[in-house]
Parts: C-alpha cells; structure tokens; sequence
C-alpha cells in the first residue's frame, strides 16, 4: 500500500491521524518464531537492527505481518534521522531501533488485509504487546488537524492518515492512506534536522 | 619556545628571509607504554634481520627504494642532502593567491607551523606579514620538510606568520568515488527557510575554549583514579530510551494542543464547528465533507465489531 499525498491536513471520522514518523517503511514477517524484516533496499534489516529480534516474544499470535516504520532513537528518545542513516549505511549500529507498528496485514498464517482498517488496527492492537522498542502507534481518530498541530510543535512534518473503513490495498492505496504535510508552529518555528533532511520513504 | 624544527629562508625574487620553523599543533592524545604484563618492564623493540636472525643495532640500517621487486638502492643521508632542488633550506614562494579564493586545493591541510625570523631578517619579514594582510593575500610556498618537497601556504597569523603544509593535487582524492547526485537538488522555498533560521538560531562566533576533548578528560579521570588507588566509577548507563516515552510525548502535545484549541482567545470551542472550519483549509482528492457533530471519538475502540480472534475466514 502506497500512500497518497494530500495538501494539508483535514478532519474526517473515518480516519486514523497518526505522526509521520521519520524513519523507513518495514513490513516484519513472522512466523514459527522466525522474524524477517522488509526494508526497501536492505537485504539484511534485521542485521543492522539486531534489538528488534524480541518482537517475536511480543506477539501473541504465529504467522503475522505488520506495516510499520523503523525509526532509530538518540539519547533523549526522539527519532534521529542521521543515527538511523548510519544503521541503514551499515558498519555501525548506534542509538535505540524501535518499531511503530501501524497495520497488520496477515495474523494467524491467513491474510487480514480483506477486513476493513478499523478491524486490522483493532486485532494489530490485541496481537501486538506494548514493549520497550515495539509498539503500536498512538492514533487519534478524526481530529486530523488537532493531531498536526500537536506533530508541528514536536518538529513532525507529516501526517498519516489511513481510512477506517478500507481494506488493505496493494500498490496505491487511493484514499485508504494519505499523508499530509505540516507546517512547522507560528509564531516561532523550531525546524529540526528530522525535517529538514526529509528521509527516504522506503517502499 | 621549543626547539626549532627547521631552519631556512623564505625566498621570493631576489629577497630572502631567514626563518625557523616551530610545530604550531601537538597532540594531546594520551600516551601509554607497551609493558610486560608479568612484571609491567617496559619492553623494547629490536630490530631484527630475519636473514641473519638476529637482533641488529638501528646504526647498521639503511634507507633502501624498492625500484622493483626485490630490488632496492640505498639512499645515504647524504644522497638526501644533495637532491636537486631549489627549495631545499628555502621557502620558495611560487605565487600570491587572494586568501579567500580558496580553489586550488588550498583546503586540504595537513600541518601548521610558526614562522619565526631570524634577526637579521626581522624588518623584510614583518614588511612580507604587512603587505600580505593588508592586501588579504596568502602565499603559495614549497618547502623541503622531512625528506619531502610539500606544497604550503603562508598566511599573517597573530605577531608571525603562519605556514601550513598542503596536500598534492595527486594527493587529493576526486570525488568520483562518492555517490553524489548529478542535478542539483530541488529545495522549496519552505524549506530553505526552515533552514536558515536553524542555521540562524545556532549562529556563534568560534570560541576554541568553549570546545574540549572529552574523550582525553574522561580518559584521564579513569587513569587518576587507578592511580590514586580506586576501581574507576564505571561510565553511569543512561536510562535506556523506550518507544513508549515517544508516545507518550505524542500524547502530551496533542492533549497541550487541544487544551490550546479550548482556550484559544477568538477560536470556538473544541468540536464540529472547528472542525468544518479546518476542513475547508485542507483539501482532499475529491471525498465526502468530514462528518462533524460526532462526539470526540478516541483511538480505534468506537467500532462496534467484537475483537474476535477468528479470522481464519480472512
């Protein structure tokens, strides 16, 4: 599923508005108790983010897989695009990898992706326990606007918003998947380097 | 002052300056010995000919070029004292480039040293230094150092001048090795803006005493402690970060921002109307008005399926 790109963010109850993290797209696949880790371009993700192995202890359930985004945290916690450059570069391996999951395409070793986005993101929540580097993203329904000026004063330039109501689409997800840019904050912006070094999209 | 590590003469034209030359740097690094571990001697390097095996004095050694395989001719101190060139004993200034016109290669540097005039040559130095800062040029220079022709450049530094030694065009490597984009980047104008004012928040004069290496002071903290007699305080972990403080601070700035909306001076209140009036700002790809009027739903829980775990159907 690709995202389309909106203009602004936009209030609407069959949405879920969560940040765009910045980080790279990763699809995780698990099954008996093997984890394979999908990022555009990395033949060996999980090599370079050795942590996210205790994924498998997370899940209750065999044969899933998640949609989510990688993100590499520094020090203060907060997601740093050149620490998660030099994972992705290889050699080194710094700072704290998480994982915020946002969709689960298969549970149970059967495809999910049929049912409705309000039932994936319900089941992902139950199949998925809260860890110390996993997780499934906080999401606010509806108040998509709300949720951008919250993501501007955190220095967040995106806004991801995914259609309740739609099943999982392959390839463009029309309007399942939106994303929306953010403006920083009036009247004091405060840009990050996050920002301003705009991450690659990953798949 | 130390001692100095060369002595010479800057020459250009016909005039010539007597100077010595001082290291500006040194290295701050810390140093360790080589002990033995079972009695902490220090231990000595031998040189040692494997043809004779035997440990051999450094006075029997040679300097030899490999001109091919095998093959070597020995270079005496006295055949280096004797290679042909100009610049041997002298600073031969080549060119007067602007200071700023920093093309040229002039940026890769590898070492700095002071120049120090000998008296006699005191006033055609300081007159060099004068004409050198007031016309904001630098000089290229080649000098003979350690056996090696390098490429220079003087600038006015302080009460002296200062020469730094520069990298060989054949020395710098092309940036062909590098996977650098072949356009140029397209940059919105937002974006450059967003930018410039962080460049613009961090903006600061360079103060070298603000900046330490604190790798040597930690360093030196664990060998003064060993010294005195105690185990070292091992380096305190940080509290590891974890995903949920991230959402966490995402919950807090959406609640600051709501709390924010209801206090607003001039805006309505929380809900339907601000709601419509956001979403005629953002435009989305043709789709039915946002539904208003709903109370505040919160995350996913307002569908009304059972969180059933059968999904074997899917």
């Amino acid at each position: 599923m690709q995202p389309a790109g909106v203009d602004a963010p936009f209030d609407d109850d069959d949405y879920l508005f969560e940040p765009w993290w910045p980080g790279v797209r990763a699809i995780t696949f698990a099954e008996r108790g093997a984890l394979r880790l999908q990022v555009a371009g990395l033949t060996d993700a999980l090599g370079a983010f050795p942590e996210l192995g205790e994924l498998t202890g997370q899940l209750a359930e065999d044969g899933v897989v998640l949609d989510g985004t990688l993100l590499v945290l520094d020090d203060a916690g907060r997601p740093d695009a050149e620490l998660l450059r030099a994972r992705l570069s290889g050699g080194t391996r710094p700072g704290r990898p998480a994982y915020v999951a946002s969709d689960l395409l298969w549970a149970g070793g059967q495809p999910v992706t049929r049912r409705s986005f309000r039932i994936r993101r319900r089941w992902l929540e139950t199949i998925l326990a809260p860890g110390d580097r996993v997780t499934v993203g906080r999401g606010y329904v509806r108040d998509g606007t709300l949720v951008a000026e919250a993501l501007s004063a955190l220095g967040i330039d995106g806004l991801s918003a995914r259609q309740l109501s739609a099943r999982y689409r392959p390839g463009q997800a029309g309007m399942a998947w939106l994303r929306a840019p953010i403006v920083p904050a009036d009247p004091r912006p405060r840009p990050t380097l996050a920002l301003i070094l705009r991450l690659p999209l990953g798949d | 002052m130390a001692r100095a590590m060369w002595r010479g003469a800057i020459q250009f034209g016909l005039v010539t300056i007597p100077v010595k030359l001082y290291l500006a740097t040194e290295s701050s690094s810390i140093g360790f010995n080589l002990l033995h571990e079972k009695d902490l001697s220090r231990i000595q390097m031998k040189i040692y000919c494997p043809v004779d095996d035997e440990v051999i004095p450094r006075s029997e050694t040679v300097r030899g070029y490999e001109w091919s395989k095998g093959k070597y001719v020995v270079m005496t101190d006295e055949d280096m004292e004797n290679v042909p060139l100009k610049t041997v004993r002298s600073i031969e200034i080549a060119a007067f480039l602007d200071a700023d016109a920093e093309e040229a290669g002039a940026q890769f540097v590898k070492q700095a040293y002071y120049l120090e005039p000998d008296e006699i040559g005191r006033k055609a130095f300081y007159l060099l230094k004068s004409v050198l800062a007031e016309t904001g040029k630098t000089a290229i220079a080649k000098i003979v150092l350690k056996d090696r022709e390098q490429l220079a450049a003087i600038h006015p530094y302080a009460k002296t001048l200062l020469l730094t030694t520069l990298h060989w065009p054949d020395e710098i490597r092309s940036l062909e090795e590098l996977s650098l984009p072949e356009d140029e980047i397209e940059i919105k104008a937002s974006e450059r803006k967003m930018a410039e004012q962080l460049i613009a928040s961090m903006d600061g004069e360079f103060d070298p005493a603000e900046f330490r290496d604190e790798y040597r002071e930690a360093l030196m903290g664990v060998i003064e402690a060993k010294v005195a007699g105690q185990e070292p305080e091992p380096m305190k972990k940080a509290e590891p970060t974890k995903i949920g403080d991230l959402m966490a601070a995402l919950e807090a700035s959406v609640a600051a921002a709501r709390e924010a909306r209801r206090a607003g001076p001039g805006e309505e209140d929380a809900g339907a109307a601000t709601a419509d009036a956001k979403a005629s700002g953002g435009r989305k790809p043709a789709k039915k008005a946002p539904s208003a009027g709903r109370a505040r739903a919160r995350r996913t829980e307002e569908d009304g399926e059972k969180p059933a775990r059968r999904r074997k159907t899917a």
